[in-house]
C-alpha cells in the first residue's frame, strides 16, 4: 500500500456518494463551460474592420418583412453613405440536405468591394462574378466542406421563393469572420422571382466612424410614417439582436453561473465534511499512530482535490469534446455556428475546480485540527 | 538494564475545567514502570486509568507535572515531536479494535510503517512477521469486517507491534471480546513482555486479565491506593 492507494481507498469507501458527487461536479462544470462559451459567443464583437462601418437597415416590424427597392435612391442620398447594396436572404438547400448548412445572399456584386471590402478573391475571380450574371461566389469554408471549386456550378432551392437556381461559382472569398456564406447577383434573384422589387435588407457602407450614429439616424427618419418603417443599425447590433435582451441574457448568464459555482461549492463542501466526520474516530487512531496533523491535511485535501478533479475532467472535458469536435451547428439548429470551448475558459473550469477542492477541504481540515486525538477517540462511529 | 525503568512519572496531574468546576482525574501520581513488564491498571470507572495512558502514551497532555519515558519528558515535546515519537515508540491497542474498515489486515498493520523510510519489502517482511506473531498469517487479505472480534484485535495488536516499539499500551483490549478470544489476546500481550522484551500498559476491569500482568496497581478517584 501507499499513501496514494490510501487516499483513494478512502475516497472510495462509500461509493455511492463518490459517484454522485463527482456527477454533480461534472455535470455543474459542464454547465458552467457551457454558459461561459455562450457568454463569449454571444458577445464576440466582429473582428472585421468592415463591420464598424457597415449599417443594416431592416424592416422595423420583423427581419422577415421585405423592404421596398425604391428605398435605395432615398439611402443613397443621406450625407455620409457611400454605398448601398441590398441583401436579400435566399434560403436554399443544397442538394436537399436537411436543413440549411450555409446561407445564400443576393446582393450588388458590384458593391462587394467597397462594402464587404474583407472578403478576399484574386483579382479575375472579381471580375468574372461582376461579368456573369448566373454566377456567384462562395465562402472557403463551404467551398472545402462540398468541395466545389471555381467553374463548377451549384444548384439551389430557395425553400422561401418558388425558385430554384443554378449558378457557375466565380469565386472563392476568405478573410470574413464566417467565411461560408453565398453570395450572388440580386438582379438574377429579380428575375427568377418575377421581379417583386423587394429585398430582404440593405447593407449600407459609412464613410467614417463619426458619421455612423448620424446616418442610422437619418435613415430611420427617412421612412418613418412611411408604409415601409425601417430599423437601421450597425452591423454589430444586428448580430447581437438576434438574440433578445442581451443584455439581461449576459447579465443572466453571470449570474447563473455564480449560482452554479457557488451550489457547487456547497454541495463538495458537505460532501467532504460529512465523509470526514464520519471518519473522525479513525483520523484520531491515525494521529495515535504518529501520522500529523499536516499529513491528516493532505490526505482531506487529496481526497477533495481528487473529487473536484475527477468531476472536472469529466464535465469540462466531456463539454471541450462534445463542443469542439461536435457539429454544434446542427445541434443547435444554426443558432450557434461556433461554440468553441477557449483555452480561457478551460483555464476558468480548472481554477474553479482546484478553488473547489481547497474550498471544501477547509472545514473538515479546521475540525480535525481541533479535535485532540483523545477527542477523537471518543466520538462514536 | 533489564530492570531499569522505562517509564518515571512525577507528581503528574490532570484537571478538567468544565465552566466553574474542575474535574480531578489526576491528583499528584507517581509512578515507575520496569522495562519489560507488564502493568495491568486497575479502578473503578471514572478513576484516571485512560487519562493515565494516555499521558504515557504521549496523546494527552497533563495540567502539572513530568513523565519521562526512556528519558525522554514526553510533557515537553511539540506536537510533531511528539507524533514522531509515538509513531516510534509506542504501540497502540483499543477496545474498540478502531482499524480502518476500508483497508486489509495487511494494509491496516502496514499503515504505521508508511510514516517510515523502510521500502516496500522490508514494510512486507515485518508487516508478514507481525501478522504471524499474532496468528493470523493466512488472513492478511481480510477486511476487519471479515475477521472476528478476537481476530480483529489480533490485526490491533499486530499494528501495534509492527514498528517495533518498546511500550505497548493497551486500554481495556478485552472489553469487547468474549473470554475465549480475550484469553488469545491476552496470551499474545503476555508473550510479546515474556519473548520479545516488550513493556506493555494495560487498562483492565477484569481481575483474570489483570492475573496476566506482572504488577497491578490501582487507581481511586485520580489516586494511585496500593
Ligand atoms: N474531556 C473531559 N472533560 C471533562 N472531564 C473528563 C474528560 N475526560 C475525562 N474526564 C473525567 O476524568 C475522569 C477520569 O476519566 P478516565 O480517565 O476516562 O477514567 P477511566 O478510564 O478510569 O474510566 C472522569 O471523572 C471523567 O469524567
Ligand atoms: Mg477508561
Amino acid at each position: 500500500m501507499t499513501i496514494g492507494s490510501f487516499i483513494l481507498k478512502n475516497a472510495l469507501r462509500n461509493k455511492r456518494r463518490a459517484t454522485l458527487s463527482v456527477l454533480s461536479v461534472a455535470v455543474s462544470l459542464f454547465l458552467l463551460v457551457t454558459l461561459l462559451v455562450a457568454l463569449r459567443e454571444l458577445t464576440i464583437p466582429p473582428e472585421d474592420a468592415g463591420a464598424a462601418l457597415r449599417v443594416v437597415v431592416r424592416s422595423r416590424i420583423s427581419l422577415a418583412n421585405p423592404l421596398p427597392a425604391r428605398q435605395r435612391p432615398i439611402i443613397e442620398r443621406i450625407p455620409g453613405v457611400e454605398a448601398v447594396s441590398p441583401f436579400t436572404w435566399f434560403g436554399g438547400n443544397f442538394k436537399n440536405e436537411e436543413g440549411m448548412t450555409f446561407a445564400q445572399f443576393a446582393m450588388d456584386p458590384k458593391l462587394l468591394r467597397p462594402i464587404f471590402g474583407e472578403a478576399k478573391m484574386p483579382e479575375d475571380q472579381y471580375e468574372a462574378f461582376e461579368k456573369d450574371q448566373r454566377s456567384c461566389i462562395l465562402g472557403k469554408l463551404t467551398a472545402e466542406k462540398y468541395k466545389l471549386k471555381v467553374g463548377d456550378r451549384i444548384t439551389l432551392a430557395s425553400t422561401i421563393y418558388p425558385a430554384t437556381l443554378e449558378f457557375r461559382i466565380a469565386g472563392i472569398y476568405s478573410g470574413t469572420i464566417d467565411d461560408r456564406n453565398l453570395l450572388f447577383h440580386h438582379k438574377y434573384f429579380d428575375e427568377a422571382t418575377g421581379d417583386l422589387g423587394q429585398v430582404g435588407t440593405w447593407w449600407v457602407k459609412v464613410r467614417s466612424a463619426e458619421d455612423m450614429p448620424r446616418v442610422t439616424t437619418a435613415i430611420n427618419a427617412a421612412f418613418a410614417n412611411s408604409s415601409s418603417e425601417v430599423r437601421a443599425e450597425t452591423e454589430r447590433a444586428f448580430q447581437l439582436s438576434f438574440i433578445s435582451m442581451l443584455g439581461n441574457v449576459k447579465l443572466l448568464v453571470a449570474s447563473i453561473s455564480t449560482v452554479v459555482v457557488f451550489t457547487l461549492i456547497l454541495v463538495t463542501a458537505s460532501t467532504m465534511s460529512m465523509a470526514i466526520r464520519e471518519r473522525f474516530r479513525e483520523l484520531a487512531v491515525l494521529k495515535a499512530l504518529g501520522f500529523r496533523r499536516r499529513e491528516l491535511f493532505a490526505f482531506i485535501l487529496a481526497e477533495s482535490f481528487g473529487l473536484a478533479v475527477t468531476g472536472a475532467v469529466l464535465g469540462a472535458g466531456g463539454a471541450y469534446f462534445l463542443y469542439n469536435y461536435g457539429n454544434i451547428s446542427k445541434m443547435t439548429n444554426g443558432i450557434f455556428i461556433t461554440f468553441e470551448v477557449t483555452p480561457k475558459i478551460v483555464g476558468i473550469a480548472i481554477l474553479v475546480a482546484t478553488g473547489l477542492g481547497i474550498v471544501a477541504s477547509i472545514a473538515p481540515s479546521i475540525s480535525v485540527a481541533r479535535t485532540s486525538v483523545v477527542d477523537g477517540l471518543k466520538t462514536l462511529d | 538494564m533489564a530492570e531499569a525503568n522505562i517509564v518515571t512519572v512525577r507528581k503528574l496531574s490532570k484537571i478538567y475545567r468544565q465552566g466553574d468546576i474542575n474535574v480531578t482525574a489526576l491528583n499528584q501520581i507517581s509512578l515507575d514502570i520496569k522495562t519489560g513488564e507488564i502493568l495491568t491498571l486497575m479502578g473503578p470507572s471514572g478513576s484516571g486509568k485512560t487519562t493515565l495512558l494516555h499521558i504515557i502514551a504521549g496523546i494527552d497532555r497533563p495540567t502539572s507535572g513530568e513523565c519521562r519515558v526512556q528519558d525522554i519528558d514526553v510533557t515537553r515535546l511539540n506536537e510533531s515531536q511528539l507524533a514522531d515519537w509515538r509513531n516510534q515508540n509506542v504501540g497502540f491497542v483499543f477496545q474498540t479494535f478502531n482499524l480502518i474498515p476500508v483497508l486489509t489486515a495487511y494494509e491496516n498493520v502496514e499503515l504505521p510503517l508508511l510514516l517510515t523510510r523502510l521500502g516496500r519489502k522490508q514494510r512486507r517482511h515485518q508487516v508478514n512477521t507481525a501478522l504471524e506473531l499474532v496468528g493470523l498469517g493466512d488472513r492478511s487479505h481480510h477486511l476487519p469486517r471479515q475477521l472476528s472480534g478476537g481476530q480483529e484485535q489480533r490485526v490491533a495488536i499486530a499494528r501495534a507491534l509492527v514498528t517495533s516499539p518498546s511500550l505497548v499500551v493497551a486500554d481495556e483490549p478485552t472489553g469487547n471480546l468474549d473470554s475465549h478470544s480475550a484469553q488469545e489476546v491476552l496470551s499474545i500481550l503476555q508473550s510479546l513482555s515474556q519473548s520479545a522484551g516488550k513493556t506493555v500498559i494495560m487498562v483492565t476491569h477484569d481481575p483474570k486479565a489483570a492475573a496476566f500482568g506482572s504488577r497491578s496497581i490501582h487507581l481511586e478517584k485520580g489516586e494511585l491506593t496500593n
